[in-house]
């Protein structure tokens, strides 16, 4: 028997990601060039030996499951166990809405999470971007002794944050404030947990029953004040949740600076996804780049500075783009000017246009447009 | 299972020309072209042409090709009722196992693994050529001439005649003679090496010219003329577009930079796709200071430096002030700061340090001279290596 089980949550989207999630999940956002947000969460666990994972996934889950394929990008592809996909499934009819909360997707895979022989789950959020060493946090817990372990970071280096943990003074969780972020008082949540098994199908009886579907506001703030006790581990590194367009570009600029890429992506934590074609980019005499980071299976020929560019884009002679994201498959013709736009995936630029937003507000092409 | 095609890579070459490249690793694993090794191509090239069971023999210095194989997942050559099988030499009951003697003893060797699938035709394929093929097409032309063996043949010029084996074509189009590096060419078509044969009919030979002891078990010099004295019908596949032998270094500089003009060798071409196993690193960064011409560029690289007409495969880090030109760097090369690498070849995870100089451009008329360093290798900082020179090891330096 495996003693860890991972459950990822994928099935919540903020519309403040706009047009970025018309076509997909949160947990499915293209970032940094090559890699979806979930495949933090994936790589976390598989690069703890946690290869047994099951997806929440509620709507809109098509590119998710593309991308997911059968989990061998992540070693999840086993003969028994591995990644198991939980779209909603033999819901009464007044579950059949959006998920109220964590605690109502929880309740929809209970059944799920009975048959699950492990001791211990590890609960994550499929929009996290953070590479966790989750093995410090799992040996915390099991010491601790603690049934329940907030997986929180003293850093917050793009918005999204929700929750904040005050602990007391034995390191133990005192106070949970819900939609409040405070880094001064407390640490932030990351909105993952390790629990026991017995903890969890408890939480999710009792909040059943009295339909509490919030995991925060209801079950959790409940278990602190009962005297429930709650371990705190608190991750270092580079971490933001990406519940934002804006905070979606800044996390993706953020990976311009080395010292920020190198700390989320470190050669011994590997961030695993899954794989394209396999061709390099080539640069022509012609084309002009600095400060950017670029997919394999590009052509560039025209100028490119402080961009994203994901695979299978053609940067033609003469256009120019400046702080933009160019999402997988795009054609930007000769004398196309961008400056501070999310590109989507497969759009292409006819010659000359011109789109200039700003890093407030950067402008969002959405996917398959022809301009 | 009966299989129509099946093909046999001969892997098992030492690539001695290839020295300080080869000595930890066979040829075929050598990196090329920035994302690939050169046993990429054929691979890819069965797996685009339907083949689904193939055969590579190894002997020289096996494990990272091995390793690099694996399943055959990056080919999609992991299927269930065939696959990729790494085939060494190996010891029979009651006989002395040996070595693979010669190309033709290196398939003898492995009859079992043939007959296992019961092909109605094999198709012979060398580990060390770059070249995109369909070899279905191969096959359905060397049916079409109801041939017992097809080999695939360029057109060469005369002078370059002289290099290759020669094949001399009947009245009939059929090929008559065959002759090795010939000092008086007669045609200009020369074999590249891939041949495709009648299992039934090549089996026969094998057996027989495994029982000849002069014989040096090579199909160039004994299978093919021992069928063409019988009579045996063999037709000459015409093969149009790009294929580079890289057994030697300057081969390998060439083929590299061929990569670089995509009407040579279009890689980009999504219907023929050359797959390779790779690490999984985050995009390549373009530094503030970089600037880069006319070079391929691949993931994980962080470019700070000047890099044209160059070749850069996985995780090269550049420094600021660098300058590197003509030159193919393996996975995992540093170049540091202010150092300069022109006209050469850098074997993966070596280290040129800071302000060091490795090869140069050829003076105006002058011939290119590619300078050659080996895996694992640390120039110091400050020094210069040779023009022309091939290290296999940082004593050496």
């Amino acid at each position: 028997m495996k003693d860890y089980h991972g459950l990822i949550f994928a099935y919540y989207t903020d519309p403040k990601l706009r047009e970025l999630v018309s076509m997909r999940t949160a947990a499915s956002l293209p970032f940094c060039g090559r890699y979806r947000l979930i495949d933090f969460s994936l790589s976390a666990m598989r690069n703890a030996g946690i290869v047994d994972v099951g997806v929440i996934m509620q709507r809109d889950y098509q590119s998710l499951l593309d991308h997911l394929g059968g989990g061998k990008a992540w070693d999840m592809a086993r003969r028994t166990g591995g990644l198991r996909m939980l779209p909603p499934f033999g819901l009464p009819e007044y579950h059949r809405g959006n998920y109220a909360g964590t605690m109502e997707a929880l309740i929809a895979v209970s059944s799920y999470i009975k048959d699950v022989q492990a001791k211990y789950f590890v609960l994550m959020l499929g929009d996290m971007c953070a590479n966790i060493d989750l093995t410090l946090p799992m040996e915390q817990h099991r010491k601790s002794g603690a049934p329940i372990t907030a997986i929180c970071t003293d850093r917050a280096d793009a918005a999204g944050f929700r929750m904040t943990y005050i602990p007391g003074e034995d390191g133990y969780a005192k106070q949970l404030l819900v939609d409040t972020v405070d880094e001064k008082e407390g640490v932030l949540s990351l909105e993952a947990y390790i629990i026991n098994k017995e903890t969890l199908l408890e939480l999710i009886e009792t909040s059943h029953a009295q339909s509490l579907h919030r995991f925060h506001k209801d079950t959790l703030d409940k278990w602190l004040k009962e005297g429930g006790k709650m371990d705190i581990y608190v991750h270092h590194g580079y971490t933001a949740l990406v519940r934002t367009a804006e905070s979606f570009y800044k996390a993706n600029m953020d990976m311009l600076d080395p010292d920020i890429r190198h700390e989320l992506f470190p050669a011994e934590r590997p961030v695993f996804t899954k794989i394209r074609e396999e061709v390099s980019t080539y640069y022509s005499s012609d084309s002009y780049s600095r400060n950017s980071l670029v997919a394999d299976n590009c052509i560039i020929e025209g100028s490119i500075e402080n961009c994203i560019v994901f695979s299978g884009a053609r940067i033609r002679k003469g256009a120019k783009l400046k702080d933009c994201i160019v999402m997988s498959d795009c054609i930007v013709e000769t004398g196309c000017v961008l400056d501070h736009c999310i590109i989507d995936k497969d759009v292409s630029f006819s010659a000359g246009t011109v789109l200039t937003g700003n890093e407030k507000l950067p402008l969002i092409v959405p996917k398959g447009s022809h301009i | 299972m009966k299989k129509k095609l099946i093909a046999m890579l001969l892997a098992g070459g030492q690539g001695s020309r290839l020295y300080a490249l080869t000595q930890s690793e066979a040829k075929p694993s050598v990196p090329f072209g920035g994302k690939y090794r050169i046993i990429d191509f054929p691979l890819s090239n069965c797996a685009n042409s339907g083949i689904d069971t193939v055969g590579v023999m190894t002997q020289y210095r096996p494990l990272k090709l091995n390793s690099y194989i694996g399943s055959g997942q990056p080919w999609d050559l992991d299927v269930n009722d065939g696959g990729v099988y790494i085939l060494p030499p190996y010891q029979s009951a009651g006989e002395k196992g040996s070595w693979f003697s010669g190309t033709a003893n290196a398939i003898y060797q492995n009859l079992a693994f043939v007959e296992n699938y019961n092909p109605d035709a094999v198709v012979i394929l060398s580990g060390d050529h770059i070249y995109k093929m369909d070899y279905a097409d191969m096959l359905r032309d060397h049916l079409e001439h109801n041939a017992a063996c097809t080999i695939s043949v360029l057109t060469v010029t005369l002078e370059e005649a002289t290099r290759f084996g020669m094949m001399n074509l009947g009245e009939d189009g059929y090929i008559k003679e065959f002759e090795e590096k010939p000092k008086h060419p007669k045609s200009t078509l020369a074999s590249m090496g891939i041949y495709v044969f009648d299992w039934q009919k090549l089996r026969k030979y094998l057996i027989q010219d495994e029982a000849d002891p002069n014989s040096r078990h090579d199909f160039g010099h004994n299978i093919i003329p021992a069928m063409i004295a019988d009579g045996e019908k063999i037709w000459p596949y015409r093969f149009q577009g790009y294929w580079r032998d890289v057994g030697t270094i300057d081969s390998l500089w060439e083929a590299n930079m061929d990569m670089l003009t995509p009407h040579l060798i279009d890689l980009y071409d999504p219907e023929w796709p050359i797959s390779a196993r790779s690490p999984i690193c985050p995009p390549h960064q373009v530094g503030s200071h970089a600037e880069i011409n006319h070079s391929i560029v691949t993931e994980g690289c962080e470019i700070d430096g000047i890099v044209t007409n160059s070749v850069l495969s996985p995780s090269v880090k550049i420094g600021v002030g660098a300058n590197i030109e003509y030159s193919v760097l393996m996975p995992g090369v540093v170049v540091e700061a202010g150092a300069s690498v022109k006209y050469a070849i850098i074997g993966e995870n070596s280290v040129v340090h800071a302000g060091a100089v490795v090869g140069a451009s050829p003076a105006p008329g002058q011939q290119k001279s590619i300078t050659t360093i080996g895996p694992d290798i640390e120039i110091p900082a400050g020094s210069t290596v040779k023009v022309g020179a091939m290290i296999s090891s940082s004593e050496e330096v």
